[in-house]
């Protein structure tokens, strides 16, 4: 019994971590599951991250009502970007989300009251995990039931064929702006979170390897199901303290374990269920599988 | 289905952390001995985009380990450094010094590395009462006011940009007769913008025009502009606060571009052996205020450096020197205090160190914890770090 | 003034002789292979280690460094991207699958020389220094100027003129009908990286030469810049890539020079946003010739 609460004492920012970048991952999953590569919401978690600090530190907004207020001006940051790129498509889209995020970033780096360079501390750090774990379940539960209505459904008919989809009568570009601008809500929520973990953030934190890490959780763990990208924020958080008695060789390892993962399951860790469904399937000859 | 998968990895996930992280740290207690050995965790970055210090400074630490472990530990019992890294990260700095604290159970901590993982940690050993050295945290609010409120039991033995960076100045002004200045800097640095603000204040103080002031980034990758820009404006000198990278690459650009020279007052990151080579026939142009002046004939200063030598075979830096430096700081401070592994009595012990022989000078603490060291403002000449009169 | 078009000019060849190699393999292949900042820095070591174990002359060490990280990009390939293509994996794993291995060389590179600068030995680099009336222009760097212009053309006569550039255009356009076509689509996959490596690698020697201070983790700052090139110049178009490039260059300095100095440090914010209005109005790129709507 002590034994695990020592283990909570020493890891709990490990794991209220895997909390928030698995709300980061299913931020990154719901635009990828509306067709959308999006990586632009390391600058949505630093709106958020920003927003609710300033608002609590400077104006005494109580923490929940800092949190959602972050979320509310990344959505409204999210809305104008969505509509100028919807037109764009996978790599371009990218890379335009990308270009968003560095001016994010230069923009933070610049305004006065950000702390610019020095970013903002002794940020009280009143995130509790249950506030990371409940979120996440209701955001995981929430996500689930939306895969399987109306809205999933657009979702991935649009993801699978846009053209297709918009002659079937599916309103295109209203679809893919909502899943873009709840992916950016739910970036800043988690950013709101984090910012409260860590006493303290900076522009550094929020710029172009945080996107790709983001997006790496997300891939890695997996597109099909809402499980994926959960799986692969906890894994690949994770990896560096179980690696740690690794010492120097410790990236050594975790890059190799990422290559391994990403090569045997280029769809992501989830497809492991999938690729046993699938063999049985084919084996009794139902299935025809690419 | 999924779901289940989900748990059932997140178990496994969780319980790998487990017993990859509850076991103690790696290092071998010593051998025999009636006393049990002293825990002292090294928190650095030796992973990651900060890690080009993390090597020297476990080296200088591990030096100081193993002489004071020699004479005789303290009081019989032995020193055992436990190294651990955050990989230039924030949450993994926290996770160090959680873990150093909790599981090793460690009477101090040295580092980290970085002032911004600094910002997360240091608050953690505060909240546990655990005494912390910093080592290479250069910028402002790491000891005496704090942004995260008190911060009394984290101490800083390396020198701050605030003392050093207007020594520098006043000493080239002294020289120079300085009039009119163009400031460059790395905006995206934490302490490169501290140290830009400590410029601009010890300019005004000496009554020195700052004619134009240039940001750059760290992932600037030309220099050239820069220093032409600057040269626009005929400064009598360039004042530069960065990192050691972009540190050689602005001195580079200073010798093409002035060719009969000029003086570049640098900030920490120009503290760097790896500097003079890189910069060749330009690094003379440089004056920095160092924490350390390798020359010193102090014995205490060339007892080291031989020491360093012998074991690494090479010269060490500053980074290395600071290390070593808390090293003997804290075990002095353990032999002084009742009890060495009562970290309250540690504490008090270490506030009252004064004048402490070390590599750097004679060290105490001031009342904010800070270093109370002489400034060494140096130069560079056949390429070594030389006082600059 | 001229001294700061100087400097654009030679900002803009740094980025191209960087860009470039990135740009062919995303053209050919829809690989953003993000260990190319990996070669680069192989080849300031690669050279390095030429020059101070054997006294290689530095121009020679460069060759070698051409030649190795190309052949080490052809590794690279068969590693890390080429059982995704049997997969036929979407090209996202190939992105990831390429930090992977990115994370695990620059550790070992680490582990070896140690993370912090690395010079090359004294006396080994040119130090020619050429007058052109009132200006001192460096001699190495106007080699750089130029070796980027003649690498440039190089580059784009093989891939227009030769039978080898057709066989890589023929991947490029549909690999399955090439494959039909009777086009070896593995030795032009092997070419396309051995190239792109191979120039990456010589980019990382000449950078090298230039600010003398190499370190495992150097290649990181090009990369987001080549994004940058590679859109602005036009997906899918190598003379795009370089013509971005030199845009990119030239920018960022008018930004240092014409932008009052509160603005300063918005300079950055400028170049993003270039990139930005540029994706929104002409998704294609100023020379590009895919569509930005292929998936």
């Amino acid at each position: 019994m002590d034994a695990i609460v020592d283990f909570f004492r020493v890891y709990q920012t490990t794991i209220g971590v895997i909390g928030i970048n698995a709300l980061l991952a299913l931020s990154v999953w719901l635009t990828l599951y509306a067709g959308q590569l999006t990586l632009g919401n390391a600058a949505f978690m630093a709106v958020g991250a920003y927003g609710s600090a300033l608002l609590g530190m400077r104006v005494g907004v109580p923490f929940p009502l800092g949190l959602a207020l972050g979320a509310a001006l990344s959505a409204a940051l999210a809305l104008p970007l969505g509509l100028a790129v919807f037109r764009l498509r996978g790599v371009y889209l990218a890379i335009a989300t990308i270009g968003f995020g560095e001016i994010v970033r230069v923009v933070l780096l610049t305004l006065p009251f950000t702390g610019k360079a020095l970013g903002l501390n002794g940020i009280p750090p009143i995130t509790e995990l249950w506030h990371i774990y409940l979120s996440l379940a209701v955001v995981a539960y929430v996500l689930w039931r939306v895969q399987q209505s109306t809205v999933g459904r657009a979702w991935a008919a649009i993801r699978e064929d846009e053209v297709a989809a918009a002659s079937q009568g599916i309103a295109v570009r209203r679809y893919k702006l909502a899943a873009f601008v709840a992916g950016a809500a739910l970036a800043a929520w988690a950013g709101g979170l984090s910012a409260h973990l860590n006493f303290s953030i900076e522009p550094g934190d929020f710029g172009f390897t945080r996107a790709v890490q983001i997006l790496v959780f997300a891939v890695v763990g997996g597109t099909p199901s809402v499980a994926g990208p959960i799986l692969g924020a906890a894994l690949l958080t994770a990896l560096p303290e179980i690696l740690r008695p690794l010492k120097e060789y410790r990236d050594i390892f975790a890059g190799l374990i990422l290559m391994a993962v990403i090569i045997y399951l280029p769809r992501g860790l989830v497809t492991l269920a999938e690729l046993r469904k699938t063999r049985r399937l084919q084996e009794i000859g139902v299935a025809d599988v690419a | 289905m999924r779901f289940r998968l989900f748990a059932l990895t997140a178990a496994v996930a969780v319980l790998l952390a487990a017993c990859g992280g509850g076991t103690p740290g790696a290092q071998p207690s010593a051998s025999t001995g009636p006393k049990a050995d002293i825990k002292v965790g090294l928190a650095i970055s030796l992973t990651g985009a900060a890690n080009i210090y993390g090597p020297a400074q476990q080296n200088g630490a591990k030096l100081a380990m193993e002489q004071i472990n020699a004479a005789g530990g303290i009081g019989g019992a032995k020193i055992a450094l436990v190294v651990e890294d955050d990989a230039s990260a924030r949450d993994q700095g926290i996770t160090v010094f959680r873990k150093l604290i909790n599981d090793d159970k460690v009477a101090a901590i040295l580092g980290p590395t970085l002032s911004g993982v600094a910002a997360g940690a240091h608050p953690v050993a505060q909240q546990a009462g655990t005494p912390v050295v910093a080592i290479s945290n250069t910028g402002v609010g790491i000891v005496g006011k704090c942004d995260y409120g008190a911060c009394d039991w984290i101490f800083r033995a390396s020198l701050g940009e605030e003392t050093a960076l207007p020594a520098a100045l006043k000493a080239a002004k002294d020289k120079l007769s300085l009039k009119k200045v163009v400031l460059m800097f790395e905006s995206d640095q934490k302490f490169a913008s501290d140290g830009a603000e400590i410029f601009k204040k010890a300019a005004a103080d000496n009554g020195i025009t700052i004619a134009r002031t240039i940001p750059y980034k760290t992932a600037d990758v030309d220099f050239s502009a820069f220093v032409t820009q600057a040269k626009g404006e005929s400064p009598d000198a360039i004042l530069a606060s960065g990192l050691a990278g972009t540190a050689s690459k602005v001195l580079i650009e200073v010798g093409k571009q002035f060719p009969q020279g000029l003086r570049v007052v640098g900030s920490n990151g120009f503290n760097s052996p790896a500097v003079i080579t890189a910069a060749g026939a330009a690094a003379p142009n440089m004056i920095v205020g160092t924490a350390w002046n390798k020359a010193s004939t102090d014995k205490t200063n060339t007892d080291f450096v031989k020491a360093f030598k012998d074991k690494y075979g090479s010269d060490p830096d500053q980074f290395a020197t600071q290390a070593y430096t808390a090293m003997i700081v804290l075990a002095d401070a353990m032999k002084r205090s009742a009890n060495a592994t009562d970290k309250a009595a540690l504490k008090k012990a270490l506030e009252g160190t004064k004048d402490l022989a070390t590599p750097l000078g004679a060290f105490s603490f001031t009342a904010e914890h800070d270093v109370k060291q002489p400034v060494f403002v140096m130069t560079v000449k056949d390429g070594a770090f030389v006082p600059f009169n | 003034m001229a001294e700061q078009l100087y400097n654009a000019i030679f900002v803009g060849s740094i980025y191209a002789l960087f860009a470039v190699g990135f740009a062919l393999v995303f053209s050919v292949l829809d690989i953003l292979n993000l260990a190319h900042p990996v070669v680069f820095m192989l080849g300031a070591f690669v050279a390095l280690f030429f020059m101070s174990t054997f006294g290689v002359p530095a121009a020679l060490a460069a060759v070698a460094a051409f030649v190795l990280t190309g052949a080490f990009g052809i590794f690279l390939d068969r590693i890390a991207f080429a059982p995704l293509r049997r997969r036929g994996a979407p090209p996202l794993s190939a992105m990831i699958s390429s930090l992977g291995f990115a994370i695990v060389v620059i550790r070992l590179m680490e582990l070896r020389y140690g993370p912090d600068l690395v010079s090359y030995p004294a006396g080994s680099l040119p130090q020619t220094v050429i007058q052109i009336g009132d200006a001192r222009l460096d001699g190495l760097r106007l080699l750089i100027i130029g070796l980027a212009i003649i690498l440039m053309a190089a580059l784009t006569y093989v891939v227009r003129a030769t039978q080898l550039g057709r066989d890589i255009r023929a991947l490029a356009e549909n690999p399955r009908a090439a494959r039909l076509l009777g086009v070896d689509v593995d030795r032009a996959v092997a070419a396309t990286f051995f190239i792109s490596s191979g120039l990456g690698g010589l980019a990382g020697a000449l950078l090298g030469f230039a600010y003398n201070a190499i370190y495992p983790q150097m290649g990181t700052p090009y990369e987001l810049k080549a994004f940058t090139v590679m859109v602005v110049g036009g997906m899918g178009s190598l003379p795009g890539a370089v013509l971005g490039a030199y845009i990119l260059g030239i920018g960022e300095i008018a930004a240092l020079v014409f932008l009052p100095a509160e603005f300063a440090e918005l300079r950055d914010a400028l170049a993003f946003g270039l990139l930005f209005l540029v994706l929104v109005i002409r998704p294609r790129g100023l020379l590009g010739h895919r569509t930005a709507d292929r998936a």
